[in-house]
């Protein structure tokens, strides 16, 4: 598929990867939904978009309700007649151990409350979903060509203070096989959806994070540096050009092991 | 150059090649972008009932209905002020201009 002319649609557009998502494909020629929580980021964003001469709209919501899905999918309508593309790139993290305990007394002090579980899953499971599910839909009512992105996470194996976190990115690397086995099954061709697991990445959140410990976890990277957001959109691009890409998750980390050597 | 008025907010649709771009004033009295690059080749009449139709699907207008809330710290009474909450289920979108909101509610 061409990104020329393609019009996509990025939640989390207004910051990290999402942004350059948003830059990137909009830089290629796609028409692009900037789909966010804060509207401040929409507007630099899609300020920045018009100053690269691309077409852009911009869309304040919050990716775990319904009705919000719903309404970004119909004002990417109203704006472009279409729909090609879709990447959920809005994520949050409520990072904690299952259980604390108590140093004296070795008892539980502490368990992860259920609104650091279900607010992680309510974004980057259930908001993902409803972005691919919705954005199917009308690419399928449309009849036009398309790629789903649901975005995943390297940490999917399960990272230690991130139980609800691992949990949904688990679950979204595994939506690529059960989307694209399920439009197999209803005689669905055109459209393909393939997932991306980021390692650590050069986002405000990561850079802005206390840097003793930034460099711990660069140690493990066999590249020597956090991922760009760039360099995942380039590759979410080529993506869109390559259709033999399909019902699979690609990991992007640049080299991220475990301590000894062993790649994660 | 289309003016909008939606919502108590003022919008602009404004040429931009062939194109047209959305914009809006912010309470600031500063501008930003809404939309940029929209509708190629249409006129200016077609172009502003294009742009009425997004605006309104991009900025919904709604009204949530809560009850009292104790711990809540901006309160007058027992009426809780809260900012709109676009995902809860009582919300409700409103489509129409604010000069043609019902009488009654």
């Amino acid at each position: 598929m061409e990104i020329k002319g393609s019009v996509a649609l990025v939640t989390g557009g207004g910051n990290g990867i999402g942004e350059a998502v948003v830059k990137h494909l909009a830089k290629a020629g796609a028409k692009v939904a900037v789909v966010d929580m804060v509207q401040k980021n929409i507007d630099r964003v899609i300020k920045d978009i018009k100053a690269m001469g691309g077409e852009a709209v911009g869309i304040q919501a919050n990716v775990t309700s319904e009705a919000d899905t719903a309404r970004y999918i119909k004002g990417t309508l109203e704006a472009f007649g279409q729909l090609n593309i879709a990447v959920s790139c809005a994520g949050i993290i409520r990072d904690g151990t299952m259980l604390s305990l108590d140093k004296e007394t070795g008892k539980v002090s502490k368990k992860l409350g259920l609104d650091k579980w279900q607010a992680v899953i309510d974004t980057n499971l259930t908001g993902t979903f409803l972005t691919m599910r919705d954005a199917a839909e009308a690419m399928v009512n449309g009849g036009w060509p398309g790629l789903l992105v649901p975005i995943s996470s390297v940490n999917k194996v399960g990272q230690v203070g991130q139980i609800n976190y691992s949990s949904a990115k688990v679950a979204d690397a595994l939506m690529p096989k059960i989307i694209v086995g399920e439009f197999l099954m209803r005689g669905i061709r055109n459209i393909r959806c393939v997932a991306i697991a980021p390692g650590y990445t050069a986002t405000p959140m990561l850079t802005g994070m206390n840097q003793d410990a930034l460099k711990a976890i660069l140690e493990d990277v066999h590249l020597g540096r956090l991922v760009a957001p760039e360099e995942i959109a380039s590759l979410i691009s080529y993506c869109v050009e390559n259709e033999a890409l399909n019902a699979t998750t690609i990991e992007i980390t640049g080299g991220l092991c475990y301590p000894r050597g062993i790649a994660k | 150059m289309p003016s909008l008025l939606y919502n108590d907010m003022q919008f602009s649709v404004e040429p931009s090649g062939d194109r047209w771009d959305i914009s809006y004033k912010l309470p600031s009295g500063a501008s930003a972008l809404a939309a940029a690059g929209l509708f190629p080749g249409l006129s200016e009449a077609d172009a502003a009932v294009r742009a009425l139709a997004l605006v309104k699907t991009i900025f919904p207008v709604g009204i949530k209905s809560v009850g009292p809330d104790v711990t809540h710290p901006n309160r007058i009474g027992d009426l809780k002020i809260v900012g709109p909450d676009v995902t809860h289920p009582n919300f409700i979108y409103w489509d129409k201009d604010s000069v043609s909101s019902p009488k009654t509610l």
